[in-house]
């Protein structure tokens, strides 16, 4: 099956995801499915997940912390800012405070709590995590493209969900049996009514913002989510390994992109050593990646004589993925 | 003082005043002193790292954190004071 199929055979799927070790192209592959899906006439986000997101470089467009900017027709792309993001939480926050009790000023002990709770490293992938619920509830799109991290953060964003979730549930039971020793107190006391947990409400909120991000990764009929390897023998392993890592977080794989295939062109010509011997070994590495995961891989992406920024060379790169390739 | 302001009583009421006291006035203080246990329980969860025991990831405590303002400081009290065996009567 071709990448095009699969688009084809299943426009149920909105969600797609692409994976894979640093480096090896997933913001390209990201950028150049955002871009033909846009062609065919999808209203397309391609977002980035990535603290360092590379987005803006491939567009040549500084969209960095800007919400969602209009790239071409149907096509929008967004990075976002977390840093800004947990500012903006933490007003909130503090404004809440002042409104609630009618203080002056958040008590220092408070806001040094505040202050340091952001400093903390998992805050920036949780103020990520949760602006990515906001682009995703509010469903404006046909496609959602996620430009993912690196494999380790992917894993960990996978696992922060199961953790979350988790955590969640414990404390709502805990903040249950409150209620009802509250009832009891109530009753005893023939006051008519229990106050209404105001933390019970938010915290069935914050389980249904994390509810929603990890049925959207998981969900088989809905998300699609693609492996980018090059033919190098530890990118082969790696992937292997984060394959089975993945699959233990029901994570539906729906196949392989093959990245960085030297031309074959080449072989033919008179080349140096070097070249030859590099053309010799990837050729063993493709034959084992057909061996392993054979009617799996979508796509084989040729290595390009240049970078592939700007918009021009994102269209040849589609091309070549989606028309030619069949 | 509060119960000043509070209309004068009829019979009937300070009747059913002492039957709460007699049978369950205890229970309730029970039920209101296990429910504050929970409440440092439920912080401590929450907001461990105000102690210096991160818990969990704080982007959602600070979500709560508004809600439990007041009781830090009682709760922090609780938590760091010194324990001896009278603690665990009453």
């Amino acid at each position: 099956m071709s990448l095009r199929e699969v688009f084809e055979r299943h426009p149920e799927r909105r969600y797609i995801m692409f994976g894979g070790k640093g480096g090896l192209g997933k913001t390209t592959l990201s950028a150049t499915c955002a871009y033909w899906l846009a062609r065919q006439g999808k209203r397309v986000l391609l977002f980035s997940v990535d603290p360092q997101a590379s987005l803006s470089d491939i567009f040549q467009q500084d969209i960095f912390g800007k919400g969602a900017v209009p790239i071409v027709e149907n096509l929008w792309a967004q990075e976002i800012d977390a840093d800004r993001r947990i500012k903006e939480y933490q007003d909130e926050i503090r404004q809440k405070i002042l409104d609630m009790y009618g203080f002056d000023r958040v008590p220092e002990e408070i806001d040094s709590y505040i202050a340091s709770a952001s400093a903390e490293p998992a805050m920036e992938e949780s103020a990520i995590f949760d602006a990515v619920v906001d682009i995703v509830v509010k469903g404006d799109y046909d496609y959602y493209i996620y430009d993912l991290v690196p494999l380790g953060h992917a894993l960990y964003y996978l696992s922060m969900a199961k953790v979350y979730d988790e955590w969640i549930n414990k404390i709502t039971k805990l903040r249950e049996d409150m209620g009802q020793y509250d009832q009891v107190a109530a009753t005893l006391r023939r006051q008519d009514k229990v106050e209404e947990d105001k933390i019970l409400q938010e915290l069935q909120y914050i389980k249904g913002r994390i509810n929603t991000s990890s049925q959207i990764l998981t969900d088989k009929q809905r998300t699609a989510f693609f492996f980018v390897l090059v033919p190098e023998e530890m990118t082969i392993l790696d992937t292997r390994k984060a394959a089975e890592l993945f699959a233990r977080f029901a994570v539906p794989i729906s196949g392989y992109i093959v990245n960085r295939v030297l031309p074959e062109e080449l072989r033919s010509g008179n080349i140096p050593t070097y070249l030859k011997n590099r053309i010799q070994l990837q050729e063993k590495y493709l034959g084992d990646i057909q061996n392993s995961l054979g009617s799996e891989i979508m796509a084989y992406v040729p290595e390009m004589e240049r970078d592939v920024t700007g918009l021009a060379m994102i269209e040849r790169l589609a091309r070549q993925l989606f028309e030619d390739s069949k | 003082m509060a119960e000043r302001d509070e209309p004068k009583k009829g019979i009937f009421q300070v009747f059913k005043d002492i039957v709460y006291g007699m049978s369950s006035h205890e229970m309730t203080r029970h039920a209101v002193r296990s429910r504050a246990s929970m409440e440092h329980l439920f912080i401590l969860i929450t907001m461990g790292d105000l102690l210096g025991v991160p818990i969990l990831p704080p982007y959602y405590s600070l979500r709560l954190l508004p809600y439990v303002t007041p009781q830090i400081s009682t709760w922090k009290r609780r938590m760091l004071r010194e324990r001896d065996i009278t603690d665990t009567i009453g």
